[in-house]
């Protein structure tokens, strides 16, 4: 069987690509960073993570520059062929600026930086990579400025009726709090995933709470169901 | 026979394919058709400046109405539904101008004056406003802006060629015209009857002043212009000086954090008549290309799917030409 390889984007001001890495190589699957132009290596990819960071300085708009550089094309072609695809905090930012995900992402209602380990509740969704996860609450980082989750009413009704919200920021307990809405994001949505369920975005770093020694592993399974279904 | 019109000095036949063919007669007029003559080869003559100038200007990638010419007295052009608002660029005091404001002539203007006026004889062509060309609707505020920058940049392109040919550029007209797809054009002619043209150092009057002001032999200046700019093979390289300014700013439906900050600031700061504060970010674009309304489509595009993300952000394009 042919080894398995996902590709970890690495634009100018992406610094969470090492942090992707660690896990896959903790789940024995190999892996390649992919630069802005790498628009040939993508298509050998079996599946991609958008890593998190300040990709081109979060200039104009988090994740704006990224949206219109050459990869883009491929990643969309990805999209359309149903593949996987995670984006991670500027991931995330990215995933809406080119629109393959609804919505934006715009600044923290305190307008501070936030980075905090907070809780998000796996909501219910048909995307393979939360299989198993429903009603799972996760301790999980969260490190933005922009991770305001915005779009227009009748967008965000869309987003609950066809059960495509992925998490949303809870307490402990799993109670969606105004408390634990830390970016003011509506419906404190932490991500989302689109219909066909191959693309998830979401703010917190499922990367930074998948080892023990971090105390929250609560992130790898998102992970390994990706893994999973890249094997089946 | 062909439906079309007749001006105070041109026919225009409208032809297939949404063109027209401008026949140019030898016609020429003054003070809104009360002086009246017939001047031989005059419509040769004009025929040939216009599309030596519509030439040039699309050397420079301007957008105009001139497609090609058919004889030497006739040019065929887009179909275009003109504006009845004509632009008048003044690098010198000249004409109407002087009597209007009870100047002198041929005083330079640090940076040429752009002035709109009413295509209508019957009003004797009356200055107008902008805002009252927009609020008749005789224009909209984006063709408005569109026809101020190019006016500015016919300048500067028509001043640097004349300059190689010894003349002084003191004033000129434009007018426009929306084709079928509603795109800006510059329009009608450019010629000595739309323009004034002195002679560098001595002055002397090349441009139809000649023929309102009875100094004579207007066919033998016109004719000499003609030739002046026969005699041009290279075309003098123009640094273009346009450039836009996008405003981009959050709806007013969307929070504004920074904003509310800033605004909690000034009132701290004893500016309680200050209710709302929003922060917008401004992109300046600098372009090696001349203003056209193909220009400003392009910069709409940027606006709305890079500069901007349309489900928070609005944004206001704002074209200029500095000089």
């Amino acid at each position: 069987m042919k080894q398995l390889k996902i590709g970890i984007t690495k634009f100018p001001g992406t610094n969470n690509e090492p942090d992707v890495a660690r896990v896959l190589k903790s789940l024995e699957v190999d892996y390649e960073y992919i630069f802005p132009d790498d628009v040939e290596i993508f298509q050998e990819m079996d599946a991609i993570v958008l890593a998190g960071g300040f990709s081109y300085g979060d200039y104009l708009r988090p994740g704006a520059i990224a949206a219109h550089s050459t990869i883009i094309n491929e990643l969309k072609d990805f999209v359309e062929k149903e593949r996987f695809i995670i984006g991670i905090c500027n991931g995330f930012q990215i995933l809406c600026e080119t629109n393959i995900l609804p919505g934006i992402l715009t600044t923290n209602t305190s307008t501070r930086f936030i980075s905090k380990w907070v809780y998000i509740m796996t909501e219910e969704t048909t995307s393979p990579l939360l299989a198993g996860m429903k009603d799972k609450v996760l301790k999980i980082p969260i490190a933005h400025f922009d991770g305001r989750y915005y779009d227009l009413p009748e967008k965000i009704q869309e987003l609950k009726q066809s059960k495509l919200i992925a998490f949303r920021y809870c307490d402990s307990e799993g109670t969606t709090t105004q408390e634990s809405n830390l970016n003011g994001s509506l419906e404190n949505i932490a991500g989302i995933v689109n219909k066909k369920g191959n693309v998830l975005g979401l703010m917190p770093h499922p990367e930074r709470a998948s080892f023990n020694y971090l105390s929250s592993e609560d992130g790898k399974m998102i992970f390994t169901n990706l893994i999973g279904e890249l094997k089946c | 026979m062909l439906a079309g019109y007749s001006g105070k000095a041109k026919n225009i036949e409208f032809i297939e394919d949404e063109k027209v063919k401008i026949i140019f007669r030898d016609s020429i007029s003054a003070f809104d058709g009360v002086k009246l003559n017939e001047l031989d080869n005059k419509g040769v003559i004009n025929c040939k400046i216009s599309t030596r100038l519509f030439q040039i200007l699309h050397e420079y990638g301007l957008e105009t109405h001139f497609i090609s010419s058919s004889k030497d007295d006739e040019m065929i052009c887009e179909r275009v539904e003109i504006i009845p608002v004509e632009t008048v660029c003044r690098n010198k005091t000249a004409g109407s101008f002087c009597r209007r404001y009870g100047v002198d002539q041929g005083i330079k203007f640090e940076s040429p004056i752009i002035e709109y006026f009413l295509k209508n004889d019957d009003l004797h062509d009356p200055l107008v406003n902008k805002e009252v060309a927009v609020n008749m609707e005789w224009m909209n505020s984006e063709e408005a802006m569109l026809m101020e920058v190019i006016t500015r940049a016919v300048n500067h392109i028509l001043k640097e060629v004349f300059d190689l040919i010894n003349l002084d550029l003191i004033d000129f007209k434009l007018e426009f015209g929306r084709n079928k797809d509603g795109c800006l054009l510059i329009a009608d002619e450019i010629s000595t009857d739309t323009m004034r043209l002195w002679v560098k150092k001595t002055g002397e009057i090349k441009d139809k002043d000649r023929y309102r002001k009875d100094l004579g032999k207007v066919i033998h200046h016109y004719e000499d212009i003609l030739n002046r700019l026969n005699t041009i093979n290279d075309l003098p390289n123009i640094e273009t000086q346009t450039e836009a300014n996008v405003n981009i700013n959050l709806k007013s439906s969307v929070l504004d954090p920074a904003g509310a900050v800033t605004q909690r600031s000034l009132t701290r700061n004893q500016h309680e008549t200050i209710e709302t504060t929003r922060l917008g970010k401004n992109a300046k674009l600098i372009f090696s290309e001349f203003p056209s309304f193909s220009l400003l489509k392009e910069i709409k595009g940027i606006s709305s799917e890079i500069l901007s993300n349309p489900l928070i952000e609005d944004f206001e394009i704002e074209l200029k030409y500095n000089l």
